[in-house]
């Protein structure tokens, strides 16, 4: 009996030895084990994410970095191969924003919380896992705010264009007109059905650039999508990662700085929670949106009675039908223009721009 | 009988319902005109003209007759109304009814031309006139008069009726778009950016390929078929001129590929030297670099590589626009000059914007003028639901680009894919696979402009991704237009060197017409 334990208590419990300064746990087998501990875990995991992740970090690279003495090429070969099977889901992140400031923070941020919820890599899956999704939304959110800022500048720069073309039609026009010696306007058209040409210029502007909150509420719309679907997929009950990322969400998007009224609503729509729940609560948030918005809508030059006018003011023709004209009188007072629809908060927030994102998605 | 009326009442009440108007259905319209057909003997039919008249006006009694019946047992709301004339004031089932009308006539005349006897061709024409009777006067011209409906087989009328009047006013389809003025044009165009995503999601795609793949190029050289006013380009310099990575706006230069001076009256916005001064004029003002310059297509549209001059280390990037609503057709023959000359440049990228076409039941006139009817109802619809209470704004984008682009849409399907000297029909998408093109694919970020754009209009509008390479834009069920992104055939070195791809230099004949010079004609 006494014999028969030996072996095993020699094989539980090496003998340890602790390496003076450096503080490396070792034992003390001719070919030493590495104990790492979480300390040492988390100056490793600094060390790979300063070398650009997992993969493209190397045992040497590492070891260079660490700079802990006694640690060997061998162990660092060991734990990296572990590392990296743990982190396989992060590949494919990496690969897409490396170069994303924040998301480099965020992997430490991850790496360092592994690194304290504990040792087993089942665990660290797991949690990278979740993160991992976290990240891929994040990412996604960001490409598409990219996105909007420059469909935005593009709109604007073809509608300063398009100011162009108007502009120089509407100096031959006048030229024209000054020759003619103050012959109707009408008679350069073609059947009485000319667009005042010179009101069109004023309001192109305005008329081509979607405004902004359009945008807004779309990005935000697409967004719910993501985040919802992430929910589902069971992020969300991981709830301690889930509120240390929701923390830094406002760095990210306030660093950006132009707009953070979409982003703002959505860290309440975040905290608000489960998936589900965040359909309803949409309403709200867009609706103080859209007043925020619209009284700068209206200072950048949208009259919209003048909008109207050019369209709907001229002359009907004699010939058209009473009912004609009945229509177009009663649509007026609707205005049921999708442009104009984002100023209705109502319209927005409410179902329609539900089923909208159902289109999209 | 009583079935197929009720079919097309049941189709047509949900179609002219404004808004929320959905897309023609195929099968029932096929099915109809199946059942419609049958009612007509078209054997009997092989009588004098004067004949065709009372025989048509007895065809629309019956037809008003047992509609009315059936309205009334439906409805219980109308009753002999419906045979009235069409000026008194109308309910939207006598829009359905009307309009369903005017379809059956519009399969009749079609159907009637395709017939190989002649007198097909001169019932058509009694069918046509007839037609136009019974449609406003002003429908499609004076624009909003009348239902989507009415204005469309406004067009379809005329262009029936243009084909009927045989070649020489055929070849001068396009003579629409002369008789409107300068002005029209451009506040037609200004309007169909503003109601229809149509414009923008065909230049910010390209735009968007074109970006990504010269991110990091010193020299960006652009070869653009039809640049028309330019207005692609302001977005592509906007981005060109505030991109971060890379050296800080690249150089620019757009070499525009237009037709010769001969039909310089086609091109009623600008001629290109006026684009190229704007185009230059917005460069300047937000700090673009960039050059302009100008090569001619043959007499016969034929494309000539060695009238682009290309540069040694710029990168090169062919732009093909082609059936977007605003542009001017082009001769097949010319495209396809243009894209295999362009492969012999050896591009770094190739965009092309083309329609989509949908695969039409039965082939033949009938199927491919069923095809286009579809088409552009779907086109009328999207407009009408971008801007639904500007009649007569969408009015005047009808008449001004839809007008022409149905003409030839009609005389393309009467004269049948065979003589497009293009060959294997399809769209340029599959010739251009066909020819050793190779896919590029579609960015998240261009994916995901797309959807933001289209997000921007109304909610019918939906972008698919039916390639890796192409996105498409459709209106409700129906595809519309397309954007694809495409690599030069790697074999083509050996023939490019012969094509006299020069490098820098500038001896030989000299077609580059250099910005501000001024030149002659167009």
């Amino acid at each position: 009996m006494f014999h028969s334990k030996k072996p095993t208590m020699n094989s539980h419990e090496r003998p340890m030895c602790v390496q003076g300064d450096s503080g490396l746990v070792l034992t003390t087998d001719p070919k030493p084990r590495l104990r790492w501990t979480v300390e040492l875990h988390d100056r490793f995991v600094d060390a790979v994410t300063q070398l650009g992740g997992p993969d493209k970090a190397t045992p040497k690279t590492i070891m260079r970095v660490m700079g802990v003495k006694g640690l060997t090429l061998y162990h660092l070969k060991s734990h990296l191969q572990k590392f990296r099977l743990g982190k396989q889901p992060h590949k494919e992140f990496n690969d897409h924003s490396v170069k994303d400031a924040t998301s480099l923070d965020l992997q430490r941020n991850m790496a360092s919380s592994s690194g304290m919820m504990g040792r087993t890599m089942n665990e660290n899956v797991h949690i990278t896992e979740a993160i991992r999704m976290q990240m891929e939304v994040q990412r996604r959110l960001h490409e598409q705010l990219e996105v909007q800022k420059h469909l935005q500048m593009r709109i604007e720069a073809q509608g300063k264009y398009m100011q162009s073309i108007l502009e120089k039609a509407c100096q031959t026009l006048t030229g024209e007109n000054n020759m003619a010696g103050g012959s109707s306007y009408k008679s350069l058209g073609h059947q009485g059905g000319v667009v005042d040409l010179c009101n069109l210029k004023d309001l192109g502007s305005p008329m081509s650039f979607p405004s902004l909150q359009d945008l807004h509420l779309f990005g935000s719309g697409d967004h719910l999508d993501i985040h919802q679907q992430a929910s589902l997929d069971g992020y969300m009950q991981i709830s301690d990662t889930n509120i240390c990322l929701g923390k830094k969400r406002p760095n990210l998007y306030m660093s950006n700085g132009k707009s953070p009224m979409l982003w703002s609503d959505e860290l309440r729509l975040q905290e608000l929670g489960s998936g589900s729940a965040c359909m309803g609560p949409q309403e709200e948030p867009s609706k103080s949106d859209q007043l925020q918005i619209a009284p700068s809508v209206m200072d950048s030059g949208i009259d919209m009675d003048s909008i109207s006018d050019v369209y709907e003011t001229k002359p009907m023709i004699s010939g058209d039908s009473s009912g004609e004209k009945k229509y177009e009188g009663s649509s007026k007072l609707e205005r049921p223009s999708p442009r104009r629809a984002p100023l209705n908060p109502m319209l927005r927030g409410g179902p329609l721009s539900q089923t909208r994102n159902i289109s999209h998605g | 009988m009583e079935v197929m009326i009720e079919e097309g009442g049941a189709y047509f009440s949900g179609c002219s319902s404004t808004t929320t108007t959905t897309t023609l259905n195929d099968d029932d319209l096929a099915g109809e005109w199946a059942d419609w057909a049958s009612i007509v003997d078209w054997g009997t039919l092989a009588n004098p003209a004067d004949d065709f008249h009372s025989l048509i006006d007895s065809m629309l009694c019956d037809y008003n007759d047992i509609t009315a019946g059936n309205s009334t047992a439906a409805t219980g709301s109308i009753s002999s109304t419906t045979t009235s004339c069409p000026s008194s004031p109308r309910s939207d089932e006598e829009d359905d009814v009307k309009g369903l009308r005017l379809v059956h006539l519009l399969m009749a005349a079609a159907e009637a031309m395709a017939a190989p006897a002649k007198d097909g061709r001169e019932l058509a024409r009694v069918i046509l006139v007839r037609l136009k009777e019974l449609l406003p006067v002003n429908g499609g011209g004076g624009g909003g008069g009348g239902s989507t409906m009415e204005r469309l087989a406004v067009h379809f009328t005329d262009a029936l009726l243009g084909l009927l009047d045989g070649g020489a006013r055929h070849r001068d389809n396009h003579h629409h778009h002369h008789h409107h003025s300068n002005h029209d044009v451009i506040a037609a165009f200004q309007l169909l950016q503003d109601m229809s995503p149509y414009v923008k999601f065909g230049h910010f795609t390209a735009n968007q390929a074109i970006l990504e793949a010269v991110a990091g190029d010193r020299r960006v050289h652009i070869v653009d078929y039809d640049i028309m006013e330019g207005i692609q380009w302001a977005s592509l310099m906007q981005a060109l001129a505030s991109r971060k990575d890379g050296p800080p706006a690249p150089h620019l230069r757009i070499t525009a590929v237009t037709r010769s001076g001969a039909g310089g009256a086609k091109r009623p916005m600008s001629s290109v030297q006026e684009t190229g001064r704007r185009l230059a004029a917005f460069a300047a003002s937000i700090g673009q670099p960039f050059s302009f310059s100008h090569c001619r297509l043959d007499s016969d549209e034929k494309f000539r590589p060695a009238g682009v001059k290309v540069v040694k280390g710029e990168a090169l990037v062919v732009n093909c626009m082609l059936h977007v609503p605003h542009t001017p057709e082009r001769s097949p023959a010319s495209v396809a000059s243009f894209l295999a000359g362009a492969a012999s440049l050896r591009p770094r990228l190739v965009t092309l914007v083309e329609e989509e076409e949908e695969e039409e039941e039965g082939g033949g006139f009938m199927g491919r003028f069923m095809a286009a009817l579809h088409r552009y109802s779907a086109v009328c619809d999207s407009l009408e639901a971008g801007f639904p209470m500007h009649g007569r704004a969408r009015g005047l984008v009808e008449r001004v680009f839809l007008g022409p682009r149905i003409a030839g849409a009609v005389g393309r399907a009467f004269k049948g894919k065979d003589e497009d000297g293009g060959g294997g029909g399809g769209g340029w998408a599959e010739r251009m696979a066909a020819m050793g093109f190779s896919g590029v694919g579609i960015s998240f970020f261009n994916q995901c402009q797309a959807r933001l754009l289209l997000g921007l209009f109304h909610d019918g509008y939906r972008v698919e991704e039916t390639a890796a390479n192409k996105l498409v834009l459709g209106w409700k069920s129906r595809r519309l237009l397309s954007a694809s992104v495409w690599l030069a055939p790697a074999t083509a070195g050996s023939p490019a060197a012969s094509c006299g791809v020069k490098e820098g230099g500038d001896d030989g004949e000299e077609f580059d017409v250099l910005m501000m010079q001024s030149s002659p004609s167009i």
